[in-house]
Protein backbone atom coordinates (compact mmCIF):
# COMPACT_ATOMS: atom_id res chain seq x y z
CA UNK A 1 0.00 0.00 0.00
CA UNK A 2 2.79 2.24 0.87
CA UNK A 3 4.68 1.06 -1.99
CA UNK A 4 1.31 2.56 -4.45
CA UNK A 5 1.28 5.73 -2.19
CA UNK A 6 5.11 6.39 -3.20
CA UNK A 7 4.13 5.29 -6.74
CA UNK A 8 1.60 8.36 -6.85
CA UNK A 9 3.48 10.70 -5.58
CA UNK A 10 6.42 10.09 -7.84
CA UNK A 11 4.72 9.48 -11.28
CA UNK A 12 4.51 12.42 -13.76
CA UNK A 13 1.96 12.74 -15.58
CA UNK A 14 3.59 12.03 -19.01
CA UNK A 15 6.11 9.45 -18.20
CA UNK A 16 4.65 6.31 -16.54
CA UNK A 17 6.68 4.87 -13.62
CA UNK A 18 7.36 1.17 -13.50
CA UNK A 19 5.77 1.22 -9.92
CA UNK A 20 3.16 3.16 -12.11
CA UNK A 21 2.54 0.50 -14.69
CA UNK A 22 2.51 -2.03 -12.14
CA UNK A 23 -0.50 -0.37 -10.27
CA UNK A 24 -2.09 -0.41 -13.49
CA UNK A 25 -1.30 -4.22 -14.36
CA UNK A 26 -2.23 -5.22 -11.02
CA UNK A 27 -5.76 -3.03 -11.54
CA UNK A 28 -5.94 -4.88 -15.13
CA UNK A 29 -5.98 -7.90 -13.56
CA UNK A 30 -8.47 -7.18 -10.94
CA UNK A 31 -10.51 -5.89 -13.57
CA UNK A 32 -10.45 -8.74 -15.73
CA UNK A 33 -11.68 -11.00 -12.35
CA UNK A 34 -14.72 -8.80 -12.23
CA UNK A 35 -15.69 -7.46 -15.84
CA UNK A 36 -17.11 -9.68 -18.01
CA UNK A 37 -17.69 -8.06 -21.26
CA UNK A 38 -15.93 -6.02 -23.91
CA UNK A 39 -17.22 -3.19 -24.77
CA UNK A 40 -16.11 -1.46 -28.38
CA UNK A 41 -14.87 2.22 -28.53
CA UNK A 42 -12.62 3.67 -30.42
CA UNK A 43 -12.33 7.21 -28.77
CA UNK A 44 -9.35 7.03 -26.66
CA UNK A 45 -11.35 8.56 -23.53
CA UNK A 46 -13.51 5.00 -23.88
CA UNK A 47 -10.43 3.41 -23.83
CA UNK A 48 -10.34 4.07 -20.70
CA UNK A 49 -13.09 3.28 -19.25
CA UNK A 50 -14.01 0.09 -21.18
CA UNK A 51 -12.73 -3.06 -20.92
CA UNK A 52 -9.28 -4.60 -19.67
CA UNK A 53 -7.25 -5.36 -22.95
CA UNK A 54 -8.47 -1.88 -24.30
CA UNK A 55 -7.10 -0.30 -20.85
CA UNK A 56 -3.83 -1.50 -22.04
CA UNK A 57 -3.75 0.60 -24.55
CA UNK A 58 -3.72 3.50 -22.51
CA UNK A 59 -0.57 2.85 -21.01
CA UNK A 60 0.91 2.73 -24.00
CA UNK A 61 -0.85 5.46 -26.39
CA UNK A 62 -0.64 8.87 -26.19
CA UNK A 63 -2.23 10.33 -23.40
CA UNK A 64 -2.13 14.03 -24.60
CA UNK A 65 -5.01 14.26 -26.92
CA UNK A 66 -7.61 12.90 -24.25
CA UNK A 67 -6.05 14.56 -21.54
CA UNK A 68 -8.33 18.06 -21.50
CA UNK A 69 -11.24 15.65 -21.66
CA UNK A 70 -10.22 13.04 -19.41
CA UNK A 71 -9.29 16.40 -17.07
CA UNK A 72 -12.95 17.09 -17.42
CA UNK A 73 -14.48 13.92 -16.16
CA UNK A 74 -13.50 13.82 -12.64
CA UNK A 75 -14.62 17.15 -12.42
CA UNK A 76 -18.16 15.83 -13.21
CA UNK A 77 -17.85 12.68 -11.47
CA UNK A 78 -17.08 14.75 -8.38
CA UNK A 79 -20.35 16.85 -8.18
CA UNK A 80 -22.26 13.10 -8.99
CA UNK A 81 -23.54 11.52 -6.45
CA UNK A 82 -21.49 8.36 -7.75
CA UNK A 83 -18.41 10.06 -6.24
CA UNK A 84 -19.59 10.32 -2.60
CA UNK A 85 -20.54 6.38 -3.24
CA UNK A 86 -16.99 6.16 -4.50
CA UNK A 87 -15.41 7.97 -1.33
CA UNK A 88 -17.57 5.73 1.06
CA UNK A 89 -16.77 2.34 -0.61
CA UNK A 90 -13.17 3.24 -1.34
CA UNK A 91 -12.31 1.28 2.22
CA UNK A 92 -14.15 -2.01 0.89
CA UNK A 93 -12.00 -1.71 -2.38
CA UNK A 94 -10.05 -4.39 -3.30
CA UNK A 95 -6.15 -4.10 -3.47
CA UNK A 96 -5.80 0.03 -3.86
CA UNK A 97 -6.08 1.81 -0.74
CA UNK A 98 -8.09 4.95 0.66
CA UNK A 99 -4.96 7.64 0.41
CA UNK A 100 -5.06 6.78 -3.08
CA UNK A 101 -8.45 8.64 -3.60
CA UNK A 102 -6.88 11.87 -2.78
CA UNK A 103 -3.73 11.55 -4.49
CA UNK A 104 -4.33 10.30 -8.04
CA UNK A 105 -3.45 12.00 -10.40
CA UNK A 106 -5.14 13.51 -12.87
CA UNK A 107 -4.34 11.14 -15.68
CA UNK A 108 -5.62 8.13 -13.51
CA UNK A 109 -8.17 10.15 -11.65
CA UNK A 110 -10.25 9.66 -14.54
CA UNK A 111 -10.51 5.91 -14.94
CA UNK A 112 -9.85 5.57 -11.93
CA UNK A 113 -13.31 7.16 -10.92
CA UNK A 114 -14.66 5.91 -13.79
CA UNK A 115 -13.06 2.13 -13.42
CA UNK A 116 -14.15 2.87 -9.32
CA UNK A 117 -17.59 3.77 -10.30
CA UNK A 118 -17.94 0.49 -12.12
CA UNK A 119 -16.68 -1.46 -9.77
CA UNK A 120 -18.35 -0.20 -6.93
CA UNK A 121 -21.33 -0.47 -8.79
CA UNK A 122 -20.25 -4.03 -9.40
CA UNK A 123 -19.77 -4.84 -6.02
CA UNK A 124 -22.87 -3.50 -4.75
CA UNK A 125 -25.67 -4.32 -7.22
CA UNK A 126 -26.52 -7.10 -9.16
CA UNK A 127 -25.27 -7.68 -12.83
CA UNK A 128 -28.08 -6.19 -14.88
CA UNK A 129 -27.44 -3.38 -12.88
CA UNK A 130 -23.29 -3.09 -13.53
CA UNK A 131 -24.42 -3.46 -17.28
CA UNK A 132 -27.09 -0.42 -16.82
CA UNK A 133 -24.54 1.59 -15.09
CA UNK A 134 -21.72 1.12 -17.48
CA UNK A 135 -23.81 1.95 -20.15
CA UNK A 136 -24.67 4.89 -18.25
CA UNK A 137 -21.62 5.91 -18.07
CA UNK A 138 -20.61 4.96 -21.59
CA UNK A 139 -23.16 7.63 -22.51
CA UNK A 140 -21.65 10.45 -20.56
CA UNK A 141 -18.26 9.74 -21.72
CA UNK A 142 -19.42 9.64 -25.69
CA UNK A 143 -20.30 13.01 -25.67
CA UNK A 144 -17.43 15.44 -26.61
CA UNK A 145 -19.32 18.24 -27.37
CA UNK A 146 -19.72 20.16 -24.41
CA UNK A 147 -20.80 20.35 -21.07
CA UNK A 148 -24.10 21.46 -21.21
CA UNK A 149 -25.38 18.43 -23.72
CA UNK A 150 -23.16 16.18 -21.11
CA UNK A 151 -25.34 17.37 -18.16
CA UNK A 152 -28.02 17.05 -20.35
CA UNK A 153 -27.43 13.89 -21.23
CA UNK A 154 -26.56 12.62 -17.41
CA UNK A 155 -29.96 13.89 -16.61
CA UNK A 156 -31.78 11.62 -18.93
CA UNK A 157 -29.15 8.79 -17.82
CA UNK A 158 -29.75 9.77 -14.34
CA UNK A 159 -33.62 9.08 -14.74
CA UNK A 160 -33.14 5.90 -16.83
CA UNK A 161 -31.38 4.84 -14.48
CA UNK A 162 -33.52 5.35 -11.45
CA UNK A 163 -35.89 3.80 -13.50
CA UNK A 164 -33.84 0.87 -14.16
CA UNK A 165 -33.20 0.92 -10.48
CA UNK A 166 -36.67 0.91 -9.29
CA UNK A 167 -37.05 -1.67 -12.28
CA UNK A 168 -34.36 -4.01 -10.47
CA UNK A 169 -35.63 -3.21 -7.24
CA UNK A 170 -39.29 -4.74 -8.57
CA UNK A 171 -37.63 -7.73 -10.00
CA UNK A 172 -36.52 -8.03 -5.82
CA UNK A 173 -40.40 -7.38 -5.19
CA UNK A 174 -42.40 -8.14 -7.45
CA UNK A 175 -42.43 -6.54 -11.55
CA UNK A 176 -45.75 -5.25 -12.10
CA UNK A 177 -46.08 -3.26 -9.38
CA UNK A 178 -42.80 -1.67 -9.93
CA UNK A 179 -43.54 -1.23 -13.61
CA UNK A 180 -46.62 0.44 -12.90
CA UNK A 181 -44.46 2.74 -10.77
CA UNK A 182 -42.27 3.57 -13.60
CA UNK A 183 -45.00 3.80 -15.82
CA UNK A 184 -46.68 6.19 -13.63
CA UNK A 185 -43.60 8.37 -13.25
CA UNK A 186 -43.26 8.12 -17.40
CA UNK A 187 -46.52 9.39 -17.84
CA UNK A 188 -46.86 11.90 -14.73
CA UNK A 189 -43.77 13.69 -16.62
CA UNK A 190 -45.06 14.43 -19.55
CA UNK A 191 -48.41 15.05 -18.62
CA UNK A 192 -49.01 16.09 -15.27
CA UNK A 193 -52.51 17.29 -15.35
CA UNK A 194 -53.72 14.17 -16.72
CA UNK A 195 -54.50 12.12 -13.37
CA UNK A 196 -56.01 9.37 -15.11
CA UNK A 197 -53.09 5.86 -14.50
CA UNK A 198 -54.12 3.17 -16.42
CA UNK A 199 -51.83 -0.33 -15.38
CA UNK A 200 -49.72 -2.51 -17.21
CA UNK A 201 -51.34 -4.98 -19.59
CA UNK A 202 -50.75 -8.48 -17.66
CA UNK A 203 -53.03 -11.23 -18.53
CA UNK A 204 -53.86 -12.09 -14.98
CA UNK A 205 -54.32 -8.55 -13.94
CA UNK A 206 -57.50 -6.29 -13.20
CA UNK A 207 -57.80 -3.38 -15.71
CA UNK A 208 -58.64 -0.48 -13.45
CA UNK A 209 -58.72 2.78 -13.79
CA UNK A 210 -58.12 5.55 -11.71
CA UNK A 211 -60.91 8.56 -11.21
CA UNK A 212 -59.59 12.09 -10.94
CA UNK A 213 -59.22 13.43 -7.23
CA UNK A 214 -58.23 9.54 -5.96
CA UNK A 215 -55.58 7.55 -5.12
CA UNK A 216 -53.76 5.81 -7.80
CA UNK A 217 -52.19 3.28 -5.63
CA UNK A 218 -52.63 -0.36 -6.52
CA UNK A 219 -53.61 -1.22 -3.18
CA UNK A 220 -56.70 1.10 -3.44
CA UNK A 221 -57.17 0.59 -6.91
CA UNK A 222 -57.57 -3.12 -6.25
CA UNK A 223 -59.42 -2.82 -3.02
CA UNK A 224 -61.90 -0.14 -4.84
CA UNK A 225 -62.60 -2.66 -7.67
CA UNK A 226 -63.39 -5.00 -5.03
CA UNK A 227 -65.86 -2.55 -3.41
CA UNK A 228 -67.33 -1.76 -6.67
CA UNK A 229 -68.02 -6.03 -7.13
CA UNK A 230 -69.80 -6.51 -3.86
CA UNK A 231 -72.23 -3.30 -4.42
CA UNK A 232 -72.78 -4.85 -7.90
CA UNK A 233 -73.74 -8.03 -6.35
CA UNK A 234 -75.99 -6.44 -2.91
CA UNK A 235 -77.91 -4.27 -5.95
CA UNK A 236 -78.59 -8.18 -7.31
CA UNK A 237 -79.46 -9.16 -3.86
CA UNK A 238 -81.97 -6.23 -3.21
CA UNK A 239 -83.78 -7.08 -6.39
CA UNK A 240 -84.06 -10.15 -5.05
CA UNK A 241 -84.82 -9.91 -1.90
CA UNK A 242 -88.58 -8.36 -1.36
CA UNK A 243 -88.87 -5.48 0.28
CA UNK A 244 -85.40 -4.24 0.51
CA UNK A 245 -86.04 -0.89 -2.05
CA UNK A 246 -86.60 1.04 1.06
CA UNK A 247 -83.31 0.24 2.97
CA UNK A 248 -79.90 2.27 2.42
CA UNK A 249 -76.99 1.09 3.58
CA UNK A 250 -75.20 -2.36 3.22
CA UNK A 251 -75.31 -3.60 6.87
CA UNK A 252 -79.49 -3.31 7.15
CA UNK A 253 -79.30 -5.24 3.88
CA UNK A 254 -77.57 -7.99 5.12
CA UNK A 255 -79.97 -8.13 7.66
CA UNK A 256 -82.67 -8.17 5.48
CA UNK A 257 -80.49 -10.82 3.51
CA UNK A 258 -80.30 -13.00 6.51
CA UNK A 259 -83.86 -12.73 7.68
CA UNK A 260 -85.24 -13.55 4.16
CA UNK A 261 -82.80 -17.09 3.72
CA UNK A 262 -84.02 -17.74 7.54
CA UNK A 263 -87.63 -17.33 6.78
CA UNK A 264 -87.19 -19.61 3.89
CA UNK A 265 -85.44 -22.66 5.23
CA UNK A 266 -87.93 -22.59 7.62
CA UNK A 267 -90.78 -22.82 5.24
CA UNK A 268 -88.81 -25.92 3.41
CA UNK A 269 -88.82 -27.43 6.70
CA UNK A 270 -92.24 -26.83 7.44
CA UNK A 271 -93.77 -27.78 4.28
CA UNK A 272 -91.50 -31.03 4.37
CA UNK A 273 -93.14 -31.56 7.75
CA UNK A 274 -96.86 -30.51 6.20
CA UNK A 275 -95.87 -33.27 3.27
CA UNK A 276 -95.08 -36.05 6.14
CA UNK A 277 -98.47 -35.57 7.62
CA UNK A 278 -100.05 -35.39 4.82
CA UNK A 279 -98.83 -38.45 3.31
CA UNK A 280 -100.68 -41.11 5.55
CA UNK A 281 -104.09 -39.36 5.30
CA UNK A 282 -103.75 -39.21 1.45
CA UNK A 283 -103.43 -42.34 -0.74
CA UNK A 284 -100.46 -42.39 -2.46
CA UNK A 285 -101.23 -45.16 -4.85
CA UNK A 286 -101.76 -43.24 -7.87
CA UNK A 287 -97.74 -42.74 -8.57
CA UNK A 288 -97.83 -41.89 -11.93
CA UNK A 289 -100.77 -39.24 -11.16
CA UNK A 290 -97.98 -36.77 -9.89
CA UNK A 291 -95.39 -37.47 -12.49
CA UNK A 292 -97.76 -36.91 -15.17
CA UNK A 293 -100.15 -33.88 -13.70
CA UNK A 294 -96.93 -31.80 -13.40
CA UNK A 295 -95.68 -31.99 -16.14
CA UNK A 296 -98.07 -31.05 -17.50
CA UNK A 297 -98.46 -28.31 -15.41
CA UNK A 298 -95.11 -27.70 -16.15
CA UNK A 299 -95.79 -27.41 -19.54
CA UNK A 300 -98.62 -25.39 -19.64
CA UNK A 301 -98.46 -23.01 -16.78
CA UNK A 302 -99.76 -20.23 -17.61
CA UNK A 303 -102.64 -21.86 -19.92
CA UNK A 304 -105.42 -23.39 -19.60
CA UNK A 305 -106.12 -26.04 -16.92
CA UNK A 306 -106.34 -29.59 -18.28
CA UNK A 307 -107.12 -31.35 -15.11
CA UNK A 308 -108.62 -30.24 -12.16
CA UNK A 309 -105.53 -30.61 -10.41
CA UNK A 310 -103.56 -28.66 -12.72
CA UNK A 311 -106.09 -26.06 -12.29
CA UNK A 312 -105.78 -26.35 -8.50
CA UNK A 313 -102.30 -25.44 -8.70
CA UNK A 314 -102.27 -23.02 -11.08
CA UNK A 315 -104.81 -21.54 -8.69
CA UNK A 316 -103.37 -21.70 -5.52
CA UNK A 317 -100.23 -20.37 -5.99
CA UNK A 318 -99.39 -19.65 -2.53
CA UNK A 319 -96.53 -16.96 -2.09
CA UNK A 320 -95.74 -14.89 0.74
CA UNK A 321 -95.55 -11.47 -1.45
CA UNK A 322 -98.49 -9.14 -1.76
CA UNK A 323 -97.41 -8.50 -5.61
CA UNK A 324 -97.51 -11.72 -6.23
CA UNK A 325 -100.54 -12.68 -4.56
CA UNK A 326 -102.35 -10.35 -6.66
CA UNK A 327 -100.82 -11.47 -9.47
CA UNK A 328 -101.76 -15.33 -9.25
CA UNK A 329 -105.25 -14.49 -8.27
CA UNK A 330 -105.33 -12.65 -11.26
CA UNK A 331 -104.10 -15.88 -13.18
CA UNK A 332 -106.67 -18.09 -10.83
CA UNK A 333 -109.13 -15.48 -12.05
CA UNK A 334 -108.36 -16.46 -15.65
CA UNK A 335 -108.86 -20.15 -16.27
CA UNK A 336 -111.44 -20.99 -13.87
CA UNK A 337 -111.89 -25.04 -14.00
CA UNK A 338 -114.91 -26.89 -14.03
CA UNK A 339 -114.66 -27.84 -10.00
CA UNK A 340 -115.82 -23.75 -9.54
CA UNK A 341 -116.40 -24.19 -6.16
CA UNK A 342 -112.36 -25.01 -5.14
CA UNK A 343 -111.75 -22.66 -7.75
CA UNK A 344 -113.69 -19.58 -6.19
CA UNK A 345 -112.38 -21.08 -2.34
CA UNK A 346 -109.24 -20.81 -3.79
CA UNK A 347 -109.55 -17.04 -5.38
CA UNK A 348 -110.79 -15.82 -2.15
CA UNK A 349 -108.46 -16.79 0.27
CA UNK A 350 -106.43 -13.35 0.19
CA UNK A 351 -103.59 -13.88 2.94
CA UNK A 352 -102.52 -17.51 1.70
CA UNK A 353 -100.31 -18.16 5.08
CA UNK A 354 -103.60 -18.00 6.98
CA UNK A 355 -105.40 -20.21 4.74
CA UNK A 356 -102.21 -22.40 5.69
CA UNK A 357 -102.11 -22.23 9.04
CA UNK A 358 -105.75 -23.13 9.18
CA UNK A 359 -105.29 -26.25 7.07
CA UNK A 360 -102.13 -27.19 8.70
CA UNK A 361 -103.98 -27.06 12.36
CA UNK A 362 -106.31 -29.62 11.39
CA UNK A 363 -104.31 -31.96 9.95
CA UNK A 364 -100.86 -31.19 12.58
CA UNK A 365 -102.58 -31.78 15.54
CA UNK A 366 -99.93 -33.91 16.85
CA UNK A 367 -97.08 -31.35 16.44
CA UNK A 368 -98.41 -28.47 17.81
CA UNK A 369 -95.39 -27.51 18.80
CA UNK A 370 -94.04 -27.62 15.48
CA UNK A 371 -96.52 -25.76 14.28
CA UNK A 372 -96.59 -22.42 16.16
CA UNK A 373 -93.05 -21.55 15.62
CA UNK A 374 -92.91 -21.66 11.89
CA UNK A 375 -96.36 -19.96 11.18
CA UNK A 376 -95.46 -17.18 13.59
CA UNK A 377 -92.19 -16.78 12.27
CA UNK A 378 -93.93 -16.32 8.52
CA UNK A 379 -96.99 -14.50 9.64
CA UNK A 380 -94.28 -12.00 11.52
CA UNK A 381 -92.30 -12.07 8.26
CA UNK A 382 -95.17 -10.94 6.38
CA UNK A 383 -96.43 -8.14 8.52
CA UNK A 384 -93.49 -6.98 8.39
CA UNK A 385 -93.38 -6.51 4.88
CA UNK A 386 -97.09 -5.49 4.37
CA UNK B 1 -91.96 -13.67 -9.56
CA UNK B 2 -94.39 -16.10 -10.81
CA UNK B 3 -95.30 -14.18 -13.91
CA UNK B 4 -91.57 -14.02 -14.56
CA UNK B 5 -91.22 -17.68 -13.98
CA UNK B 6 -94.11 -18.58 -16.53
CA UNK B 7 -91.68 -18.98 -19.65
CA UNK B 8 -89.06 -21.00 -17.21
CA UNK B 9 -91.58 -23.21 -16.33
CA UNK B 10 -92.75 -23.90 -20.26
CA UNK B 11 -88.85 -25.14 -20.09
CA UNK B 12 -88.45 -28.62 -19.33
CA UNK B 13 -85.16 -28.39 -18.41
CA UNK B 14 -85.70 -25.22 -16.18
CA UNK B 15 -85.14 -25.45 -12.41
CA UNK B 16 -87.92 -25.92 -11.77
CA UNK B 17 -89.02 -28.57 -13.53
CA UNK B 18 -85.79 -30.62 -12.52
CA UNK B 19 -86.64 -30.16 -8.81
CA UNK B 20 -90.21 -30.90 -9.24
CA UNK B 21 -89.86 -34.27 -11.00
CA UNK B 22 -86.87 -34.75 -8.95
CA UNK B 23 -88.48 -34.56 -5.82
CA UNK B 24 -91.69 -36.35 -6.48
CA UNK B 25 -89.97 -39.29 -7.29
CA UNK B 26 -87.88 -38.75 -4.04
CA UNK B 27 -91.32 -38.40 -2.03
CA UNK B 28 -92.84 -41.71 -3.87
CA UNK B 29 -89.48 -43.24 -2.72
CA UNK B 30 -90.07 -42.29 0.98
CA UNK B 31 -93.45 -43.29 0.88
CA UNK B 32 -93.15 -46.80 -0.95
CA UNK B 33 -90.25 -47.70 2.34
CA UNK B 34 -92.37 -47.48 5.48
CA UNK B 35 -96.55 -48.37 5.97
CA UNK B 36 -98.04 -45.18 5.46
CA UNK B 37 -100.69 -45.78 7.84
CA UNK B 38 -98.69 -45.79 11.06
CA UNK B 39 -98.85 -42.26 12.59
CA UNK B 40 -96.81 -42.46 15.63
CA UNK B 41 -94.56 -39.53 16.04
CA UNK B 42 -91.37 -40.82 16.26
CA UNK B 43 -92.26 -42.19 12.62
CA UNK B 44 -93.54 -39.01 11.83
CA UNK B 45 -90.43 -37.37 12.62
CA UNK B 46 -87.85 -39.49 10.70
CA UNK B 47 -90.00 -39.21 7.89
CA UNK B 48 -90.04 -35.06 8.00
CA UNK B 49 -86.25 -35.33 8.36
CA UNK B 50 -85.99 -38.07 5.12
CA UNK B 51 -88.30 -35.40 3.57
CA UNK B 52 -86.74 -32.68 4.35
CA UNK B 53 -83.10 -34.25 3.04
CA UNK B 54 -84.68 -35.14 0.21
CA UNK B 55 -85.43 -31.72 -1.11
CA UNK B 56 -82.34 -30.56 -0.11
CA UNK B 57 -80.66 -33.15 -2.07
CA UNK B 58 -82.98 -33.28 -5.18
CA UNK B 59 -82.55 -29.22 -5.49
CA UNK B 60 -79.01 -29.68 -5.26
CA UNK B 61 -78.91 -32.11 -7.52
CA UNK B 62 -81.03 -30.16 -9.85
CA UNK B 63 -78.35 -27.36 -9.36
CA UNK B 64 -75.44 -29.70 -10.11
CA UNK B 65 -72.35 -28.41 -9.25
CA UNK B 66 -72.11 -25.66 -11.01
CA UNK B 67 -72.76 -23.64 -7.64
CA UNK B 68 -70.70 -24.08 -4.36
CA UNK B 69 -73.24 -24.23 -2.32
CA UNK B 70 -74.68 -26.88 -4.10
CA UNK B 71 -71.51 -28.87 -4.08
CA UNK B 72 -70.73 -28.17 -0.27
CA UNK B 73 -74.69 -29.56 0.41
CA UNK B 74 -74.33 -32.62 -1.52
CA UNK B 75 -70.87 -33.41 0.02
CA UNK B 76 -72.37 -32.43 3.55
CA UNK B 77 -75.36 -34.94 2.33
CA UNK B 78 -73.38 -37.89 1.41
CA UNK B 79 -71.20 -37.46 4.45
CA UNK B 80 -73.60 -37.76 6.60
CA UNK B 81 -75.45 -40.45 4.33
CA UNK B 82 -72.08 -42.29 4.52
CA UNK B 83 -71.72 -41.93 8.55
CA UNK B 84 -75.14 -43.31 9.10
CA UNK B 85 -74.39 -46.26 6.80
CA UNK B 86 -71.15 -46.85 8.55
CA UNK B 87 -72.22 -46.43 12.40
CA UNK B 88 -74.46 -49.05 13.69
CA UNK B 89 -74.62 -48.23 17.24
CA UNK B 90 -75.42 -45.40 18.91
CA UNK B 91 -71.97 -44.41 19.73
CA UNK B 92 -70.39 -44.16 16.21
CA UNK B 93 -72.95 -41.92 15.26
CA UNK B 94 -72.15 -39.86 18.26
CA UNK B 95 -68.28 -40.39 17.44
CA UNK B 96 -69.36 -39.39 13.51
CA UNK B 97 -71.25 -36.13 14.60
CA UNK B 98 -68.28 -34.95 16.42
CA UNK B 99 -65.95 -35.63 13.66
CA UNK B 100 -68.27 -33.58 11.53
CA UNK B 101 -68.66 -31.23 14.48
CA UNK B 102 -65.28 -30.32 14.39
CA UNK B 103 -64.95 -30.48 10.28
CA UNK B 104 -67.41 -27.98 10.57
CA UNK B 105 -65.28 -25.82 13.47
CA UNK B 106 -61.62 -26.49 11.44
CA UNK B 107 -63.45 -24.56 8.54
CA UNK B 108 -64.99 -21.82 10.61
CA UNK B 109 -61.39 -21.15 12.16
CA UNK B 110 -60.54 -21.19 8.46
CA UNK B 111 -63.03 -18.39 7.93
CA UNK B 112 -62.14 -16.37 10.21
CA UNK B 113 -58.82 -16.19 9.76
CA UNK B 114 -59.75 -14.97 6.16
CA UNK B 115 -62.23 -12.59 8.05
CA UNK B 116 -59.59 -10.94 9.60
CA UNK B 117 -57.91 -10.13 6.84
CA UNK B 118 -60.99 -9.23 4.48
CA UNK B 119 -63.05 -7.74 7.13
CA UNK B 120 -60.68 -4.99 7.46
CA UNK B 121 -62.41 -3.28 5.11
CA UNK B 122 -65.81 -3.69 6.10
CA UNK B 123 -66.12 -3.35 9.41
CA UNK B 124 -69.50 -2.80 9.68
CA UNK B 125 -71.11 -5.96 8.83
CA UNK B 126 -68.26 -8.43 9.59
CA UNK B 127 -70.79 -10.50 12.06
CA UNK B 128 -73.44 -10.39 9.26
CA UNK B 129 -71.46 -12.03 6.77
CA UNK B 130 -70.84 -14.30 9.13
CA UNK B 131 -74.34 -15.23 9.90
CA UNK B 132 -74.73 -15.05 6.45
CA UNK B 133 -71.75 -17.47 5.97
CA UNK B 134 -73.41 -20.18 8.71
CA UNK B 135 -76.89 -20.02 6.85
CA UNK B 136 -75.27 -20.54 3.15
CA UNK B 137 -73.95 -24.04 2.75
CA UNK B 138 -70.56 -23.87 1.92
CA UNK B 139 -70.09 -20.29 2.69
CA UNK B 140 -67.58 -20.48 5.53
CA UNK B 141 -64.81 -20.76 2.91
CA UNK B 142 -65.84 -18.25 0.40
CA UNK B 143 -65.05 -13.97 0.40
CA UNK B 144 -67.60 -11.59 0.97
CA UNK B 145 -68.02 -10.82 -3.10
CA UNK B 146 -68.39 -14.83 -3.47
CA UNK B 147 -70.58 -15.55 -0.52
CA UNK B 148 -72.80 -13.10 -2.25
CA UNK B 149 -73.19 -14.40 -5.21
CA UNK B 150 -73.94 -17.44 -3.68
CA UNK B 151 -76.33 -16.41 -1.42
CA UNK B 152 -78.51 -15.09 -4.61
CA UNK B 153 -78.40 -18.43 -6.25
CA UNK B 154 -79.19 -20.01 -3.04
CA UNK B 155 -82.46 -17.50 -2.33
CA UNK B 156 -83.59 -17.97 -6.19
CA UNK B 157 -83.23 -21.69 -5.52
CA UNK B 158 -85.26 -21.78 -1.94
CA UNK B 159 -88.06 -19.61 -3.21
CA UNK B 160 -88.55 -22.18 -6.09
CA UNK B 161 -88.31 -25.22 -3.70
CA UNK B 162 -90.99 -23.22 -1.04
CA UNK B 163 -93.32 -23.21 -4.16
CA UNK B 164 -93.18 -26.07 -5.24
CA UNK B 165 -93.35 -28.06 -2.22
CA UNK B 166 -96.40 -25.81 -1.39
CA UNK B 167 -98.26 -26.74 -4.77
CA UNK B 168 -97.69 -30.48 -3.70
CA UNK B 169 -99.10 -29.99 -0.37
CA UNK B 170 -101.69 -28.00 -1.44
CA UNK B 171 -102.19 -30.82 -4.11
CA UNK B 172 -102.23 -33.72 -1.69
CA UNK B 173 -104.22 -31.83 0.89
CA UNK B 174 -107.47 -31.31 -1.03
Amino acid sequence: MLRGLHSLESCTYNGMDMRVLERQQARLKWLLQQQDYVVQNNNPVELCVSSVPQFQGLIGGNLGSGQLVELKMPEVYLGSDDFHKLVNLSVAGPEFGISKMDLVPPEGAADYCISRTSSCQMTARTALMKEGGEGVILEKIESTTGRESFNKRKAEAVADDKCKERRIKGEVEGEPEVKTKCSKEVSRNPSKENSKVSEVQKPDYIHVRARRGQATDSHSLAERARREKISKKMKCLQDLVPGCNKITGKAGMLDEIINYVQSLQRQVEFLSMKLAALNPSVEFNVDNLPVKEFPAYVANFPAAAKSPAVANLTCLQFNPLQKEAVSCMLDATMPLPQTSTEGIASASISIPEQAFSSSCITQLQAFSSWNTDPQGLNNAYNMGFH
Amino acid sequence: MSPMNNPQDLNPSSLKSRFTTRFLRALTKINGQKPISSSSPREMFQRYRRIKVAADKSMAWSVRSRRTWSRAMLWKLRSRYSCRQASSSRRSSVRTSTIIKSRQAKTSHEKENKNTTTGQDEVGFVVQADKLRKLVPGGEAMDLCNLLGETAHYIKCLTTQVQVMRKIAHFYSL
